[in-house]
């Protein structure tokens, strides 16, 4: 039999012997991306809406949020342990600081490429800016921001992997441990969970994203 | 003389230090349909959107119903005048029933709620030449015309006393054009409601208007009844405007 072959084997041998045990770590792997991710998708929103209204603003904020992205996540992780420790609460602030980008980037673009004569239209109608923000503005730019949402949603997942480097829980578990005891069978039904529960996610939000494009063109 | 509904007092406005509109007088009775002409850029539009205060005087003052623009809310003056543009602008994410009741839903009118609703919409839809069957399509599903009369709908939802339309019918073809000119020459005699029509074309701002404003370069230059403005053009521009549409011919 092939080694690939034999891989595969011990990777199911392994889902069927210890599926409590990956189970619980998918749990922890979905609780900790999503919890980053209703933070980063909180909070990019509101600040991509702010710097939206701000147009000044907007290239220091999106500079910074730049910045921070191209940190590779391994080292942003190093970074934190100094001020914050090891554990959840580390990977989960540098998590959330990795997907605020997407968000910021799409929220703002959304709201700042609206056709101008639709937003005349709701000015002159007498709409409050707060109704034009959440009546026209935000519902027109859905999909561009979903698209954002989906793009830091994959991202997040993925990270995630790596959180259990600074001791946090999910998938990445499996993963160290395998590269630690020299398993590669182990790393690799992590690697093939934290995937499968990406592209679903991705899968999702696409058809969501594609009902709000098409709605709002 | 019956009381103003619209007046400008000496109203001066400059965009990046060129005048647009330069000591601009002009008083408007209730009832009026006035269509004001002129060349692009001669201030036509700017007299429009200083009257629902999108953008606000350097100097002098507009009155709508008596009241200064400058000194009020903003959000409510615009809630009680009706405002059309040329590319419509209908909310692509609303069906046609919800861009008809979007200025009485964000003023939380309880005359719209739910059943009230559609059956308001459908009235409207019917008094602008629509078929109320269609208050459930979404604005990408019309033609350029109906589009227009959904955005006609919609400025007259809030039942406004003024109307101000900037070169509506620009973007549709001749034969839509006559239909909606006709379609809102009898709005205005059935809703005696005045009506500011911003245009290009002296042939529709003869047809329609019960004043002709003509301006050029930020003054206006005539305000008369269409007739005399045929009969008696004031300016060179203004004659020449009545002369092409009188010496309109075929190619041969």
């Amino acid at each position: 039999m092939t080694a690939m072959g034999e891989l595969i084997q011990e990777i199911f041998a392994l889902y069927a012997g210890r599926g409590g045990w990956f189970l619980g770590l998918l749990w922890d792997h979905f609780l900790l991306s999503g919890q980053a991710i209703l933070l980063s998708g909180a909070i990019g929103l509101l600040l991509g809406i702010f710097i939206a209204q701000r147009p000044r603003l907007a290239p220091a904020v999106m500079g910074v949020c730049n910045v921070l992205y191209t940190i590779p996540a391994i080292s942003l992780l190093g970074i934190l342990i100094p001020f914050t420790g090891i554990g959840n609460k580390t990977a989960l602030i540098a998590l959330t600081i990795y997907g605020i980008m997407p968000m910021v980037r799409n929220t703002y673009v959304g709201l700042t490429t609206l056709d101008p004569d639709i937003l005349e239209a709701a000015n002159g109608m007498g709409s409050t800016p707060f109704q034009a923000l959440l009546r026209v503005k935000l519902p027109m730019a859905a999909g561009v921001i979903l698209a954002g949402v989906r793009n830091m949603v994959v991202m997040t997942v993925s990270v995630a992997g790596i959180a259990s480097f600074v001791g946090a829980g999910g998938l990445g578990v499996s993963i160290y441990r395998g590269i630690t005891i020299y398993n590669p069978a182990m790393t690799a039904a992590g690697s093939i969970l934290i995937a499968a529960l990406a592209v679903l996610l991705d899968l999702m939000l696409g058809r969501v994203e594609k009902y709000f494009k098409k709605r709002g063109s | 003389m019956a009381e103003p509904v619209i007046q400008f007092d000496r109203v001066c406005k400059s965009f990046d230090g060129r005048p647009v509109l330069r000591d601009f007088s002009l008083s408007i009775e209730k009832g009026t349909f006035l269509t004001v002409i002129g060349r692009s850029g001669c201030g036509k539009t700017t007299a429009l959107r200083l009257v629902n205060g999108l953008i606000s005087a350097d100097s002098g003052r507009v009155l709508v119903q008596g009241r200064d623009v400058a000194g009020a809310d903003p959000v409510a003056l615009r809630r009680g005048i009706g405002y059309t543009i040329q590319n419509v602008g209908l909310f692509p994410h609303m069906t046609v029933e919800k861009n008809v009741a979007y200025v009485p839903a964000i003023s939380k009118s309880p005359l719209w709620k739910g059943e009230e609703r559609r059956k308001r919409a459908a009235e409207l839809l019917e008094s602008v030449g629509l078929e109320p069957g269609l208050a459930g399509r979404y604005p990408r599903e019309l033609s350029g015309g109906q589009r227009q009369r959904v955005g006609i709908a919609r400025a007259l939802a809030a039942r406004p006393d003024i109307l101000l339309m900037d070169e509506p019918f620009g973007a549709v073809d001749e034969i839509t054009r006559r239909q909606l000119q006709d379609e809102i020459l009898r709005l205005h005699q059935e809703w005696g409601i005045t009506i500011l029509f911003v245009t290009h074309d002296i042939e529709e701002a003869l047809k329609l208007g019960t004043r002709v404003l003509v301006m050029e370069e930020g003054r206006a230059t005539q305000f008369a009844p269409p007739s005399e403005v045929m009969e008696r053009p004031a300016t060179p521009f203004a004659a020449q405007l009545v002369r092409r549409s009188r010496d309109f011919a075929p190619r041969l």
